[in-house]
């Protein structure tokens, strides 16, 4: 047993390709506890910046900042009374929020958090993480027809019809990137796996965000727009549009099925970024593998994620002692500090030499997503929301064609070589 | 909620068109303004009809009217439009005055202007924020109660309280300006003219919001005044009709600004409309600080008013319409009759006519554009 | 000239616009919210709150000359002034006065009626409480304040 455990260490590939039972299930266990603590203070961090967007101060009540906040949150929701409506239908209203939840949860597990820290390295990665997180829609409708009430019924279509429009045109960005691996010097086939897809970056030494500019950059961009109408952001939240709909399709629920439904929207959320990152961003690659490459570059950009975490300690001990001194402070003073303390610990934890070269992929892949998650806090607090057929003409009358055309075009220049060849011997 | 039409499998129609879905909108919905209802008859998402249900926040202030005296009955006429209490205590007394025939000296004048457009101003910015909040922009409504602040500042440095505010007596002003009023007024015209800026970085040319705005909600002038609609919704279609400017009151005509219209009667032109009318609001504010008559703030009024047996109608512009009183005097202390002129009430007539055909999502925005306030609405 | 809107359009400057403006607005210093229980707010002088019989600050007797202008002047008839005559100065003297805050309206017509100023509204505006009972304000209750049990968090 243990020295199962200890054997897969050594390994440099993940898991489920080295054959490790024990530490796939070991991954699964950690990446689900460590997406929903995620969620739980993703949600804490859209309230907070969302509030300073809109020069509030978010929740400041329930511990230093409201840091406990989702806490009581979570704990105020699994507490409440859980509320069928009397007409729904008992069983799908049940099975609803769990498709919601699963589909969101299973993507992960092709999610490559670093060479080694991915559940497994399908050779289908794409293809099932694109396939399994558009389930979740699957899980919406029948929450909004199980309800049996208008306005739920009403968001559920709004939903679905949305979630397959824009699942076009994602899908061709994607195939314009998949496309992109293909071009790597000497290979001459792409690949459809996660980890292969970053290697392929690793290989052309450019992030494909970069590659053949402006091309990947628009293929990105139409991914970020549909992604966003993927997940039922701002500003295309018309499933869930709370001045229009009341809640969408979850009106009808409370208590625990609620926030599972919360729970798969932040974590179909972070899943489709870690796409975005794989695909553009060169996964988990810290910057410039390429241009600063060496035993020394390589150090010090290991040293980055603990001194990133000391720097959060620094900032959150200054703002302690930034509180004001008043005895009704003393609490929270004293709970913001040990906060830091925490932090300043995790970062000294980060720097040790063993540790520090296995976490650091997983560093700048949560870094890269940490950018998403605050983009998608930026929209929402920032712009108005889509009406329906308006919606539906930017998916297919503006994205699709455009993606379309970056796909061919991607093929065109990167065939140019061959072509010009080809050409040469027709002439 | 319920289907009213039951799908018969007898009928001679196909399954798509025999459904139609009754959606109630409110009283208890987030965009409704407080407590409207709206019974919606959809074919999906397309609007074929609306029906308001009114009459939620009913507290029969006519009624109330007709068993108080004149003077008690002021602080009441604040709470129908809570927004714009300042317009409705101007409307009031300035009815009152035209009964017992007497008028406001100068400098009350000048002050009621000054409040009162202060007021305008505090209710767009309340529509504004609202409105966009309808629309899915969760933060312009952040920014428009931030400023919307300093002015509730002055108006509580000057009368006491902040939103019924309950500012004007019959015959003129109850309070003098509080040191540096005029000072405070002219800092705030200064802060808030950039503010308008940021409200329109925020609006005026994003795409959604443009897509959102355009052509929803159109109506004709010629639909206006067949109507009733007044305010910004007549003005937004083209329709160039300010009582301001039409019919003086409290000393407007001495002051020189422009009624903003906007082309087409839709959404978007109302906004515009409102935007403009901020700026010209604070055009106003300046010249009314900058010629403060000096004199006294109240006209000779008896103590106990006793205005002499007839009628009277006046109407003021508010910042949503024209808001008119009709007082029937018996002679006695309390009116015989109080009857008000809501300009909400009157603009929520051409909903059903505005949202026909559009989507639910063009509904909210259209309640949002017409800016009704629902303690106006029912009284 | 025409490609300027173009151009506007395809690099989405409308919307960067209105990005750059709430990521200015991040900055902690321009948060406007008031932590209301930890800070309290200073209200203007002229504040219509609490309302308050003044005394005579020497002799530490009551103002009012029981006229009964106030109760005849308050639009919803809450307030109430009993009195009665003393026999040697042949001069009312105030029994009792009640004031119902729950119906009051801080409308200020009983201040503005006061021929001594002897009512007044404060700028005490904490006057939420929890049931109606102790609602009806006396004459000692006017004259002293509330006692107010002062939250810390």
């Amino acid at each position: 047993m243990l020295n199962q455990l200890t054997q897969y260490l050594q390994s440099t590939v993940t898991p489920g390709q080295a054959g490790s039972m024990l530490w796939a299930t070991i991954y699964i266990l950690v990446i689900f506890a460590g997406i929903s603590l995620c969620v739980v203070f993703i949600n804490w961090g859209e309230r907070k910046a969302l509030a300073h967007f809109q020069i509030r101060l978010g929740p400041m009540r329930v511990g230093p900042h409201g840091l406990l906040q989702p806490i009581a949150d979570a704990l105020k929701l699994l507490l409440k009374e859980d509320t069928i409506p009397a007409n729904a239908d008992k069983v799908v209203f049940w099975v609803a929020p769990f498709i919601v939840t699963t589909a969101a949860f299973v993507v992960y597990l092709v999610v490559p958090f670093g060479p080694q820290h991915a559940v497994t390295d399908m050779n289908i990665g794409i293809l099932f993480m694109l396939g399994v997180s558009s389930l979740g829609v699957l899980g919406i409708i029948t929450a909004g027809w199980a309800s049996n009430s208008h306005y739920p019924l009403l968001g559920s279509l709004r939903s679905s019809a949305q979630m397959v429009s824009y699942e076009v045109a994602m899908g061709l960005a994607v195939i314009s990137a998949i496309l992109m691996t293909s071009f790597t010097p000497g290979s001459g086939s792409g690949t459809l796996s996660m980890i292969g897809i970053v290697e392929a970056q690793k290989a052309q030494g450019v992030w494909f965000l970069f590659k053949f500019f402006p091309l990947g950059l628009v293929a990105f961009v139409v991914f970020a727009i549909a992604m966003i109408a993927e997940t039922n952001r701002a500003p295309f939240d018309l499933p869930e549009a709370e001045s229009e709909l009341v809640a969408g399709f979850h009106t009808e629920y409370s208590g625990f099925r609620w926030s599972l439904f919360m729970l798969g929207e932040y974590a179909a959320m972070i899943a489709v970024s870690s796409i975005a990152v794989t695909l553009w961003l060169g996964g988990w690659m810290r910057p410039f593998p390429n241009l600063l490459s060496g035993t020394n570059w390589d150090t010090i950009f290991s040293l980055v994620p603990g001194a990133f975490f000391l720097f959060l300690s620094a900032v959150t001990l200054y703002s302690t002692a930034r509180m004001p001194k008043k005895l009704t402070f003393r609490i929270q003073t004293v709970g913001l500090g040990a906060f830091g303390l925490l932090l300043g610990a995790v970062g000294l934890v980060m720097l040790v030499p063993g540790v520090r070269e296995r976490v650091q992929d997983i560093f700048w892949f949560m870094l890269k997503v940490a950018v998403f998650m605050y983009l998608y806090i930026w929209y929402r607090a920032t712009w108005p929301r889509y009406r329906f057929d308006q919606l539906m003409r930017v998916g297919w009358k503006v994205l699709l064609p455009l993606s379309l055309g970056v796909l061919i075009v991607t093929g065109v220049v990167g065939l140019s070589p061959e072509l010009m060849t080809w050409l040469k011997g027709v002439l | 909620m319920t289907t009213t039409a039951k799908l018969d499998l007898n009928e001679d129609k196909t399954f798509l068109d025999s459904t139609e879905l009754i959606l109630n909108m409110g009283p208890q919905h987030p965009s409704t303004h407080g407590v409207l209802r709206v019974i919606l008859k959809l074919d999906g998402e397309k609007v074929l009809g609306a029906e308001c249900v009114i009459g939620y926040l009913h507290r029969g202030v006519e009624k109330i009217g007709e068993n108080r005296t004149y003077v008690q009955f002021g602080p009441y006429v604040d709470r129908m439009d809570y927004v714009a209490a300042v317009s409705n205590g101007l409307g009031y007394c300035e009815t009152v005055e035209k009964l017992i025939n007497v008028e406001a000296p100068p400098r009350a004048q000048h002050i009621r202007v000054i409040l009162t457009e202060l007021n305008r101003i505090t209710s767009h910015q309340v529509w504004l924020g609202t409105h966009a909040l309808d629309i899915g922009a969760m933060t312009p409504v952040f920014y428009c109660f931030r400023d919307r602040e300093e002015i509730l500042k002055i108006f509580e440095k000057y009368c006491g309280a902040r939103l019924t505010t309950h500012a004007f007596r019959i015959g003129g002003c109850q309070w003098e300006t509080y040191e540096g009023f005029e000072k405070e007024v002219l800092s705030f015209c200064d802060f808030f003219e950039p503010k308008i800026d940021e409200y329109e970085q925020l609006l005026t040319t994003n795409r959604i919001w443009v897509e959102r705005t355009k052509g929803v909600g159109v109506i004709s002038g010629a639909d206006c005044i067949m109507l009733g609609v007044t305010g910004p919704v007549l003005r937004g279609s083209n329709v160039k009709w300010d009582l301001r400017k039409a019919k003086p009151y409290s000393g407007y005509e001495k002051f020189d600004f422009e009624i903003p219209t906007g082309p087409n009667g839709d959404t978007y032109d109302r906004y515009v409309v409102r935007i403009q009318e901020m700026r010209q609001s604070v055009r106003i504010i300046r010249q009314a600080v900058a010629n403060m008559p000096a004199g006294p703030i109240m006209a000779k009024v008896p103590k106990i008013l006793k205005p002499p047996a007839g009628e009277v109608y006046h109407s003021i512009e508010a910042p949503k319409g024209e808001l008119g009183y009709y007082i029937v005097s018996d002679g006695s202390l309390q009116p015989y009759r109080v009857r008000v002129r809501p300009p909400s009430f009157v603009n929520l007539q051409a909903l059903d006519q505005m949202v026909r055909g559009r989507l639910i999502a063009d509904v909210v925005a259209i309640i949002g554009t017409i800016d009704i306030v629902l303690g106006e609405v029912d009284r | 000239m025409a490609l300027a809107p173009i151009f506007r359009k395809i690099f989405l400057v409308d919307l960067i616009k209105g990005l750059s403006l709430t990521f200015r607005y991040q900055d902690p210093k321009e948060i406007y919210t008031e932590q209301y229980p930890l800070e309290r707010p200073q209200v203007a002088e002229r504040y219509r709150g609490l309302p308050r019989l003044k005394m005579n600050p020497e002799t530490g007797k009551t103002l009012c000359i029981a006229c009964d202008l106030c109760a005849k002047a308050c639009p919803e008839n809450l307030i109430t002034v009993e009195s009665e005559r003393d026999p040697v100065t042949k001069r009312k003297v105030l029994t009792k006065y009640t004031f119902d805050l729950s119906r009051c309206m801080f409308c200020g017509l009983c201040e503005e009626s006061c021929s001594t100023d002897a009512i007044e509204l404060t700028p005490d505006y904490e006057v939420a409480q929890y049931s109606r009972d102790g609602m009806v304000l006396d004459q000692k209750r006017l004259e002293e304040g509330p006692d107010r049990k002062e939250y810390k968090r």
